[in-house]
């Protein structure tokens, strides 16, 4: 089993990282009733781990066995039916599902979802689409009597207002580097390993404050050489390669032909199923290493904005195209303009 | 168009009441004055005489009925009011040109300085303002033409010099224009950089012109637009009478030997612009003498009197010039002659056999009782029929479409009082003219059943009822169709003799136009009813009601009124996305006009988009030339800054295409319909008209095609990848190890499971190795379609295979090794299990999770019998329903604490059972329907530990 999960807390009171919030949380549901909750904050900082112990805090044991299936909603929308298919997580107590892998039709799935009168947990809020979410904050109103709801997310500010009002906001912060560090210590040494100095510090480093990123990659790190030694390589994600990969060819050439490669690269990305944001994101911070000072704000303003735009889209590679294009034409004009 | 003929219809009506001929009409009437400024007031006269030159000849002639008229006269008011309006100012100028050569009166008024303001004004008025506008053209022209032969001279040259190279495939083009195939034709090479003359529209009068291989600079089309404007006429192969063989490059074809052989003369196209241009030279001197057009006018009155009685019993212009007798037909004859004979014959031929026995089969080409003409519509199939009926003494009855054709009652007997269909049954079997009276003194009637093809759901059994009683007929029957090979005429076919008609060719339709619009006493050129004729693609009632429709507004029409009238109505054809694509982004896309380019962007409003996408990058970056201005400025990739502009262009038809696929959500998901044109214009004409050219290569040796977006490819397997990542994360989600997202599963666990579960394999000896992987693939409950898509979903373009370097002995011993172990135990998906007498896994993707071995061998303690038992029960109850479902339960609570537990999930009611199988250890499901029992285990565990769950779902 990777340590990720096999050390993951169970209970409220194994968690290392946000012991605060996790004495919060169980105060919270020992004492009163549960408002409806909202977890927010970056990947890998521990929202789902906190999540499932606090339903185990609530329900017991119970709340651990878990059942997968693929649920079938029929909708009836009107003049016709929907099928609409969706892989949820539930136990007695309790049903997770991310109510945004039906894409556009997500909004029928939050409304159904309500028919559950228990604790339900929503991933991925912030990916429902606006109709959705006014769906959602019904449900909150009307069934608040019975169900709760626990909703997931990486940035809240993509959740309307209307629900963030409604529900109590947890934020969880990225771990600091010393507590990612602290975390590695104690699995290390759970494992038996001996760790050179510095290491964990390095592999701490390199995950970007994600606590999920960093395990795993001092896992990465395990299988690859053991003993460690303290100047090992950390690998780095396969896809974050490729990204930075492009990010290259983009700083290189500016040419019609080169967006034209980039474009298959990028599609190599999205059949990978390398969600789009993730890419954009990315490949902008890819670049932000490299570019000049003074090109620095225009980017990040064009990323924005084909961001935004590709939400607003359903053809992802458009977006992330007209980005490149954006980039190249700006890059090019400044490359002209300094050196002539 | 309604509208307008309605207006025809009542000004003949009008004209049939004073007993008055058209061109009285044209008087301006009383009340015209008043509506023009000042200025125009001082040149009353000439403006008056402007006005009414068309019919300069025929006013002369009827002035005396004119002067008692008013109300024709109102009406001409109105006329004068559309036809303002309708005329697209672009086609004044060249009309007011026309005006000017042909006109005598106007030369002398030129120069009267009236002021552009009036060009809206009435029509009468736009005439005189234009003139000024003219002269300065003129005037330029002139420069131009000086400069014009140094110039066309060395361009000519070049030209050769450049395309002479790469002939070697091309210019097999022999058919007519309108081909648009890729690769068929290559564009010309210097297309769009010179500038395309204008001369006396005349100057080419008379001389025929064949097109071979590219030219220099102008299009197919373009070329056989340019010399039809100017008078000239083109075919398609090289004959005697061929003047000029048009072409750029000796190609060696057909034509050219042919033209060698006659010795016809080459021309460039160089040469065709100086012949253009110098006709303007000369046109000035020249102009008073060579006025064919004149002639025309003059000609005219000895053909009005006809006219206008024709006028007055006749309204629509198709009406008026249907055939009077079988001659007048345009093609076809040997048809009419057949029909003829066949209808001659008929009384002969069937009633006399009718007399004399079947001995007459013999007479092949009559021996059928019916007659089926097909052929498209508007050549005269319905016509020929009645013509030739009438003209036999027959009477025609007609039935079509609009009469109720259906199968005709039983009961015949009853008699005609029904419906129609009893009519006509009555009326072909009737003899109530009896043989034995003298025939030649009674009435002979013939069937005409117009538009068989028509029969649908209204007629029921039109179509056998119709050979029904053409079996018993004692009249002939025409029968009248479009497609003779539809599919509901088949069984028709055999009765009937098929007169096929054709289309008749353009030269016999103009014609026939021509006399019309004599008649009309409109002035129209040869060239342009030639025109007329090939764009309705020979339909003679369409081209007579176009003519008929354009002589509202103008009285002379020439060859740019027809190509604009039409434009839109012939050229429906299908275009495919390619094509449309090519045609938005080629050179001359630009000129297209708007609502072109949303057709072409609309020809499939999902594809385009996605062709522009790729095209975009291929396209040289060309500066629009601007249409107006006589310099032509033409920026091609090299010239422009480094590529700078072409970049900043790209970025913004990318953004721009962008933009289209936002207000396609739109329009797809919250159904804003009233966008498309939005979105066709951002998606499709915006980065065409930012970016068109031709495709420059990106890839050695690719082929000169359009290359496909890739688009739909790559997004279906997106899709499929999807799916296949979904599926591992149901597994992951299923070992309840973890507990995570699907996109924290790709872009974090992803690359650690592939490490996991190759670097093994690559490292350590074989065994140990297998061991491993499989051990952990049996932890995440991954299966070897999961460990695919891991590998499958790790490739990038460009670097190695995740699965390089493995041995293939240690792949094969890894698939072993997992498959035996599957056997004995383990945590797997229920999809993947076989299930007996169900060829597809269950549809519904259930994670199972079975207990490993070594628990079902440590509870096994004599449950296994009455397991298995109950196992054989347990199949009879899953057909049986919830019944049995209490006793199940009751067992299940009994083995609760039992580590195995399948779930087992009947829909009430519903026999097919959806299985679920829950964690090991979980307490009851929260769904009432679902029933537990223990099951998986079995001694050994081998096969038996799946079969039950499998038995279970069926």
């Amino acid at each position: 089993m990777l340590w990720v999960d096999k050390y993951r807390p169970k209970t409220l009171d194994q968690v290392i990282v946000h012991q605060e919030i996790a004495e919060n949380l169980k105060k919270l549901v020992t004492e009163q009733d549960c408002p409806h909750l909202l977890f927010y904050g970056p990947s890998g900082s521990g929202k789902k781990t906190l999540i499932m112990a606090l339903l185990r805090q609530i329900f017991g044991i119970s709340a651990e066995k878990v059942k997968v299936e693929n649920r079938t909603w029929k909708i009836d929308a009107g003049s016709r039916t929907i099928d609409l298919e969706l892989t949820t997580l539930s136990s007695t107590n309790h049903v997770e599902l991310s109510p945004s892998d039906a894409g556009f039709q997500d909004r029928y799935i939050v409304h159904a979802a309500s028919a559950y009168l228990t604790v339900l947990v929503l991933n991925e809020v912030d990916k429902l689409s606006r109709e959705a979410q006014h769906s959602l904050r019904r449900t909150m109103e009307k069934y608040s009597a019975s169900c709760r709801l626990i909703l997931c997310c990486n940035s809240s500010s993509k959740v309307t207002e209307a629900i963030r009002s409604r529900c109590l906001n947890v934020r969880i912060n990225a771990p600091k580097e010393d507590q990612i560090v602290k975390v590695l210590e104690f699995i290390g040494k759970k494992e038996g390993l001996q760790l050179p100095p510095g290491f964990a510090a390095r592999v701490a480093d390199k995950s970007n404050r994600s606590l999920r990123r960093a395990i795993l990659s001092f896992e990465t790190c395990r299988v690859q050489q053991y003993p460690f030694s303290s100047n090992q390589a950390i690998p780095p994600m396969d896809w974050e390669e490729y990204v930075s990969e492009i990010c290259s060819d983009m700083m290189r050439e500016q040419s019609p032909k080169r967006l034209f490669q980039v474009r298959g690269k990028l599609y190599e990305l999205l059949i990978n199923c390398i969600p789009p944001e993730i890419i954009l994101k990315k490949l902008l911070s890819e670049l932000l290493k490299k570019l000049d000072e003074e090109l620095k704000h225009e980017v990040c303003h064009w990323a924005a904005y084909y961001e935004h735009r590709m939400r607003m889209g359903q053809k992802a590679i458009f977006h992330l195209e007209a980005f490149v294009a954006k980039f190249m034409s700006i890059y090019k004009a400044f490359l002209i303009e300094t050196f002539g | 168009m309604q509208r307008d003929i309605r207006k025809w219809l009542m000004k003949a009506h009008d004209k049939g009441n004073d007993n008055a001929s058209t061109n009285a009409e044209k008087k301006p009437p009383p009340t015209e004055p008043k509506t023009e400024t000042p200025v125009r007031e001082g040149q009353e006269g000439s403006g008056r005489r402007k006005t009414s030159k068309y019919f300069a000849a025929n006013k002369q002639k009827h002035k005396g009925d004119e002067e008692v008229e008013d109300l024709p006269a109102k009406r001409k008011a109105q006329n004068d009011g559309v036809q303002s309006v309708k005329a697209p100012p672009s086609k004044k100028v060249r009309k007011v040109e026309d005006d000017e050569e042909d006109d005598d009166f106007s030369v002398p008024k030129k120069k009267n300085g009236a002021s552009p303001s009036k060009k809206l004004k009435s029509s009468s008025g736009r005439v005189i303002a234009q003139k000024p506008v003219d002269v300065n053209e003129s005037d330029e022209d002139d420069v131009k033409n000086i400069e014009s032969p140094l110039k066309s001279g060395g361009r000519g040259r070049g030209g050769r010099g450049v395309s002479g190279a790469p002939s070697g495939g091309r210019g097999r083009g022999s058919g007519r224009g309108g081909f648009m195939n890729f690769g068929e034709r290559k564009d010309p090479p210097h297309k769009g950089e010179k500038e395309v003359p204008e001369g006396a529209p005349n100057c080419l009068a008379g001389l025929t012109f064949v097109i071979s291989g590219t030219l220099d600079s102008l299009e197919r089309e373009e070329a056989e637009d340019l010399i039809k404007r100017h008078g000239g006429r083109i075919t398609g192969s090289v004959s005697k009478k061929t003047s000029y063989l048009l072409c750029d490059e000796d190609i060696e074809g057909r034509k050219s030997s042919k033209a060698k052989e006659l010795g016809t003369p080459f021309l460039t196209e160089d040469g065709l612009f100086d012949k253009i241009r110098s006709s303007k030279n000369i046109k000035a001197p020249a102009r008073e003498d060579s006025k064919v057009p004149v002639e025309k006018v003059t000609s005219l009155p000895k053909k009005s009197p006809q006219k206008a009685d024709l006028k007055t019993h006749k309204d629509l212009a198709a009406e008026k010039y249907r055939p009077k007798v079988p001659n007048e037909m345009i093609g076809n004859q040997s048809l009419v002659t057949q029909l003829h004979n066949w209808l001659k014959n008929w009384n002969e031929q069937f009633h006399d056999a009718g007399n004399k026995g079947k001995g007459k089969k013999q007479n092949d080409s009559t021996a059928k009782k019916a007659v089926l003409l097909s052929g498209p519509p508007g050549i005269g199939k319905t016509t020929s029929a009645t013509l030739v009926s009438k003209m036999l003494g027959f009477q025609a009855i007609e039935v079509n479409a609009s009469d109720n054709r259906g199968k005709a009652d039983a009961k015949i007997f009853k008699g005609i009082s029904g419906s129609n269909a009893n009519c006509i049954k009555e009326l072909i079997s009737n003899e109530a003219l009896g043989f034995d009276m003298d025939r030649s003194k009674h009435l002979k009637t013939v069937l005409i059943m117009d538009e068989v093809d028509g029969m649908s759901a209204g007629d029921r059994g039109g179509v056998a009822d119709l050979i029904a009683s053409i079996k018993i007929s004692k009249i002939p029957i025409i029968c009248i169709c479009n497609d003779r090979y539809s599919q509901k005429l088949k069984s028709l076919v055999n009765y009937c003799l098929l007169l096929s008609f054709r289309k008749p060719t353009k030269q016999q339709m103009s014609k026939r136009l021509i006399q019309v619009a004599n008649a009309e006493g409109l002035q129209v050129n040869e060239i342009a009813l030639e025109e007329l004729a090939e764009r309705v693609n020979g339909d003679m009632r369409m081209a007579l009601n176009q003519l008929q429709y354009m002589s509202l507004s103008m009285s002379v029409i020439n060859y740019d009124d027809v190509r604009q009238r039409l434009q839109g109505s012939a050229k429906d054809e299908d275009i495919s996305p390619f094509t449309a694509v090519d045609k938005l982004f080629g050179f001359s896309g630009g000129k297209l006009r708007m609502d072109e380019r949303i057709g072409l962007s609309m020809s499939d409003p999902d594809l385009v988009p996605l062709l522009i996408q790729l095209h975009k990058y291929f396209s040289y970056y060309v500066l629009k030339p601007k249409l107006n201005t006589k310099n032509y400025m033409t920026i091609l990739k090299g010239k422009d800054d480094n590529g700078m502009k072409r970049m900043r262009l790209i970025a913004r038809a990318a953004e721009s295409i962008a933009d289209g696929d936002i207000i396609n959500v739109q329009i797809r998901r919250y159904r804003q319909w009233q966008l498309s044109q939005a979105g066709s214009l951002s998606s499709c004409i915006i980065p065409a008209a930012l970016l068109h050219g031709s495709r420059e290569t990106l890839e050695q040796g690719e082929r000169n095609f359009n290359r496909f977006g890739g688009w739909l490819g790559k997004n279906s397997t997106v899709g499929k990848n999807l799916r296949l990542l979904e599926d591992l994360h149901v597994h992951l989600l299923a070992s309840r190890e973890s507990n995570l997202g699907r996109d924290t599963l790709r872009l974090d666990y992803l690359t650690v499971l592939l490490k996991q579960l190759t670097d093994p394999l690559r490292m350590l000896p074989k065994d140990e190795a297998v061991e491993k992987v499989v051990e952990f693939m049996n932890v995440y409950s991954i299966n070897q379609e999961d460990m695919d898509t891991i590998v499958e979903l790790s490739k990038f373009q460009g670097h190695g295979n995740p699965l390089d370097g493995i041995p293939s002995t240690v792949k094969a011993a890894l698939t072993r090794a997992y498959k035996d172990e599957n056997k004995s135990r383990m945590v797997r998906a229920a999809d993947l299990v076989a299930l007996p007498g169900k060829k597809k896994a269950l549809k519904k993707r259930v994670a199972a999770i079975l207990e490993p071995s070594d628990d079902g061998l440590r509870e096994e303690n004599g449950d296994a019998l009455a397991e298995s038992e109950e196992e054989n029960s347990s199949d009879t109850e899953d057909t049986e329903g919830t019944g049995n479902g209490e006793k199940l339960q009751s067992e299940l609570l009994s083995l609760n604490s039992k580590g195995i537990q399948v779930e087992v999930e009947l829909k009430s009611g519903k026999e097919k059972s959806k299985a679920k199988k829950t964690p090991t250890g979980r307490g009851k499901g929260g769904s009432a329907s679902t029933e537990k029992k223990p099951a998986g285990r079995g001694r050994g565990g081998s096969g038996s530990s799946e079969k039950p769950g499998a038995k279970r779902k069926r």
